[in-house]
């Protein structure tokens, strides 16, 4: 029986490992954590529909589970080729295909220090409200109720001084839901969007964002924030530029919210050293094309599905994994 | 005995001579004429001190020996010192030796010059005259010889890159090339005919005279003596104008500068002096990174300084320069590269906005009492892990401050000021000097570079001593105010250029890192460190450029083994961070990390 391996376990890795399985070949993941589902499994509800993220990630889940494919945990891959993996321990598994489905990593916002995240309470992630949401212990860090909240989008996504200059896509309409949810959980506060532009480019987000404006009277402002700093009353001051009117703008908020974007990962440009892939400038991998041999990559026998090319959102991701199975099959038979 | 001191080919040479003379004397009455009041006034009265006498010691070092070219490399000094030096030697032994021969009497220029034409009747001959003028001969020769080779190989010399030179530089470059070995030409052939000579121009002629025909010396001689003294002219008339002007001019450089003139703000008189002191050597070129990273081959110190000489200066280069001062650490002249380019962009770019400042009369959101106020500058509030240290130090030392800018202030003004907007970033500095004083401070302390070289250089503030960061940590340190703890930490630091080569703070940093864990110094450190390329005096260069020089800079961290990459500046911290995957902190940061 052929075998394929799929390189990481998140949703691309379970629903491309699904496919391929479904069709008789044999399918070995590779999963750095000790669990199945990736990025997801952070997340508490999906925009634009508010969609439990377990549903997705536990429904595959089980799936996997009751299928044969072969699930190694806490293991990582090193280096590849088209009939080889490598892993952290030594071991090399043959295989007769790979698909490299290993994601992205969050944009680290201490390195906008600017903002304050890691020095100053009450300043976090777009990652760190859904675990929030997730454990339902949304707050302030003295566990006050916060009377404004301000969202600052693109954090580490089309900014050039971080080195970051692709958008991460899906930060604007996270921003838009979140921003809802707080709203939802805090009616009685302010909330303010900070943004360059809005990016709604699927499906229901348009109409999210509508609804965010007309019937959850939320604030988008045009403009970037430029620095975030405490009040003596324990607020964040938060300076930015509204530029539509033009006029510079200080605010003091209660929370700031850092919708971090998606960047490439640090072992992409080994693993691409290791097997002779091409990279992409903003250091995801680079497909053969964009458009008929998207999930193929510059080698026979090595593909790719999900972030790992670039970010996007998760009904895309599905329907790649979808379609890199399908062509591992072409390409196997 | 009497002698005739002229021939018809000496005048190519006397029209040269005269030219170049009445140029040299315009041009430098002139400068002198048109100094600022202040300068003259230094002149007059630095002339009869023992400045003077400090002068003639430095003219003799630096003009003749070239001692500070030794030090870029040996080889490339020797050839300088054998041009400046031999030539110096030949010229005054020549002058002893027509007085030996001839007592003293007046004898003019060409005669001299051309001495051993006119001397070839003498009965006598002075041998150790003989040896003497053919061994400094023989020593400028070896170094036209280098001067070729280094026009092939700039390498064997310590360079990697020579200068690209000007037509005019090409034409006088020529002449110079030529006059010494005409002059052993002429020398020789002369001593073919009529004898006499040393072991070089004599062993020549006699060999001459023993293998070429007579007919054809004496066809040869007059003509020798002509390529000699046109070379001589053309060279001569061609200096004024061209880098060969430096030969003179280092010298009054030299005393003016031992009398305290500089460059100032604005452009002045004096700036003449060291514009047309450059010889365009181009040892400026290899330490930029503008050209070592991003191989930007137009914008340096020489072609800047010679881009302004001849008035053909833009604005595209004057503002293409880091100021990191790498140039200026070797410029064999000692030539004030950032001053002179800084008050260029005064004269280019100062367009006073009288309606962008009023708000200034207004601002004053500092808080708290004390004789020590901090000002955080504009880099250290976008960088606010720096601040939180210093708070943290501050309150552990147990001092009390006054914060200048914590809730937000007036920038210190360096940044209008390097970008040639001299006046409105005096309005800044006066704002500050205000603010400094209506609170009573007595120390300041900063964490930007940036503002502390303003600071000191500017602001003149009389009563409160101004201190980095790092002096102010070391000094809490020493005095036991500040107790800290090592755990083996392992740390390189990084100097920023307006820290170390701007302000001379190598060593206070340094102790306060050895205080907390290991320093593991990088390859290029303190005066020859690099910039981190994301100087404010670039407004040219892009992002995408800047980022090309922190990640060439940065490389050298990760070879050290350092853990942490510290450095004591905010922007030098933001810009090395994008250039490494190294933890790159402030300095307070792990003072305030390793707190007892």
């Amino acid at each position: 029986m052929e075998r394929v391996i799929v390189i990481g376990g998140g949703i691309a890795g379970m629903k491309t490992a699904l496919d391929l399985n479904r069709r008789g070949i044999g399918v070995t993941i590779i999963e750095k954590e000790n669990r199945l589902g990736g990025k997801v499994l952070g997340w508490h509800r999906l925009f634009p529909t508010f969609t439990p993220a377990n549903e997705v990630v536990d429904t595959l889940k089980a799936e996997v589970a009751s299928s044969e494919i072969d699930v190694r945990l806490g293991t990582c891959a090193t280096a590849l080729t088209e009939h080889s993996v490598t892993l952290s321990d030594g071991t090399v598994l043959d295989c007769d295909a790979v698909v490299l489905c290993s994601g992205f990593t969050l944009f680290d916002a201490r390195i906008k220090e600017e903002y304050g995240y890691g020095i100053y309470d009450n300043v976090i992630t777009s990652a760190d409200l859904e675990e929030m949401f997730n454990q339902g212990r949304v707050g302030l860090k003295n566990g006050g109720r916060p009377r404004r909240i301000a969202f600052l989008h693109c954090v580490g996504s089309r900014d050039e001084k971080v080195c970051q200059r692709h958008c991460s896509k899906v930060c604007c309409v996270t921003g838009v839901k979140q921003a809802i949810e707080m709203k939802k959980l805090f009616p009685e506060a302010d909330v303010f969007n900070f943004y360059m532009d809005i990016r709604m480019f699927g499906p229901g987000y348009e109409e999210l964002y509508r609804e965010a404006q007309q019937s959850y009277n939320i604030h988008f402002i045009r403009g970037r924030i430029s620095e975030a700093s405490p009040t003596i009353e324990g607020r964040l001051q938060i300076k930015a530029e509204d530029t539509l009117t033009g006029r510079p703008l200080k605010i003091s908020v209660d929370m700031l919210v850092l919708l971090i974007g998606m960047r490439s990962n640090d072992d992409n440009a080994s693993l691409a050293e290791s097997a002779g892939l091409q990279l992409a400038q903003s250091g995801f991998m680079a497909p053969r094309d964009l458009f008929l041999s998207n999930v193929r990559s510059n080698r026979d026998g090595i593909f790719y599905a999900g972030t790992v090319t670039a970010p996007k959102s998760i009904g895309e991701v599905l329907n790649e994994g979808a379609a890199v199975a399908d062509a591992v099959t072409e390409y196997l038979s | 005995m009497t002698m005739n001191f002229f021939a018809p080919f000496c005048i190519p040479f006397m029209v040269g001579a005269v030219v170049m003379a009445v140029a040299l004397v315009v041009k430098y009455a002139r400068w002198i004429y048109e100094l600022p009041r202040a300068d003259k006034k230094l002149m007059l009265h630095g002339i009869f001190t023992r400045r003077s006498l400090e002068a003639i010691w430095e003219v003799f070092r630096e003009s003749l020996l070239h001692r500070r070219i030794f030090k870029v490399n040996p080889l490339l000094g020797y050839m300088h010192m054998s041009l400046a030096f031999g030539w110096f030697l030949l010229i005054l032994t020549g002058w002893i030796e027509v007085v030996a021969y001839l007592g003293f009497t007046y004898v003019p220029l060409q005669g001299h010059v051309f001495f051993k034409y006119f001397a070839t009747g003498l009965e006598e001959h002075k041998p150790v005259f003989n040896f003497l003028m053919d061994f400094f001969l023989l020593m400028v020769l070896s170094g036209v010889f280098l001067a070729w080779c280094k026009r092939l190989y700039s390498k064997a010399m310590g360079m990697r890159r020579t200068t690209r030179h000007v037509l005019g530089d090409r034409i006088a470059l020529s002449a110079l090339w030529f006059v010494f070995p005409l002059r052993l030409a002429a020398e020789s052939l002369t001593c073919a005919i009529y004898g006499g000579g040393g072991f070089l121009t004599g062993s020549i002629g006699s060999w001459l005279s023993a293998h070429v025909g007579g007919a054809v010396l004496e066809a040869l001689y007059e003509p020798s003596w002509w390529l000699y003294s046109i070379s001589l002219g053309v060279f001569f008339v061609a200096l004024p104008f061209s880098r060969y002007m430096h030969i003179f001019t280092e010298i009054p450089l030299i005393f003016l500068r031992r009398y305290g003139l500089h460059p100032r703000e604005k452009e002045s008189s004096f700036d003449n002096f060291e514009i047309q002191a450059c010889s365009r050597c181009g040892i400026c070129i290899d330490p930029c990174q503008l050209q070592s990273v991003l191989g930007i081959n137009d914008v340096q110190s020489v072609y800047f300084l010679r881009d302004r000489r001849y008035k053909m200066l833009t604005l595209s280069v004057a503002n293409d320069c880091l100021m990191c001062g790498r140039c200026e650490t070797k410029c064999p002249v000692g030539i004030n590269l950032n001053s002179l380019r800084q008050n260029s962009r005064d004269t280019m770019r100062n367009i006073p906005d009288e309606s962008r400042y009023g708000y200034l009369a207004s601002v004053d959101r500092s808080e708290g009492e004390g004789r020590v106020g901090y000002f955080a500058g504009c880099m250290t509030l976008l960088t606010p892990r720096t601040l939180s240290a210093m708070e943290r130090i501050f309150e552990a030392a147990g001092e009390d401050v006054w914060w200048a800018d914590r809730n937000g202030g007036v920038c210190c003004g360096r940044p209008l000021k390097l970008s040639g907007e001299t006046d409105s970033a005096k309005k800044m500095m006066r704002y500050n000097k205000e603010l400094f004083y209506k609170h009573n401070i007595t120390t300041l302390v900063t964490s930007c570079p940036i503002c502390l070289r303003v600071f000191k250089e500017e602001y003149a503030l009389r009563g409160i001593e101004v201190l980095h960061h790092s002096e102010y940590i070391l000094r809490l340190m020493r005095q036991g105010r500040l107790k800290v703890k090592a755990d083996g930490g392992k740390f390189t630091y990084h100097d920023p250029c307006e820290l170390g080569r701007g302000s001379g703070i190598y060593d206070e940093p340094r102790a306060v890192i050895e205080a907390v864990g290991e320093l593991l110094e990088a390859e290029h450190s303190r005066e020859n460190s690099f910039c981190c390329g994301a100087s404010l005096a670039n407004t040219v260069i892009n992002d995408a450029q800047q980022l090309k020089i922190a990640r060439s800079m940065a490389a050298e961290f990760a070879q050290t083994g350092a853990d942490t990459v510290v450095t004591s500046c905010p922007l030098c911290k933001k810009t090395v961070t994008r250039g490494t995957t190294m933890p790159v902190k402030d300095l307070s940061e792990v003072v305030a990390e390793h707190l007892a």
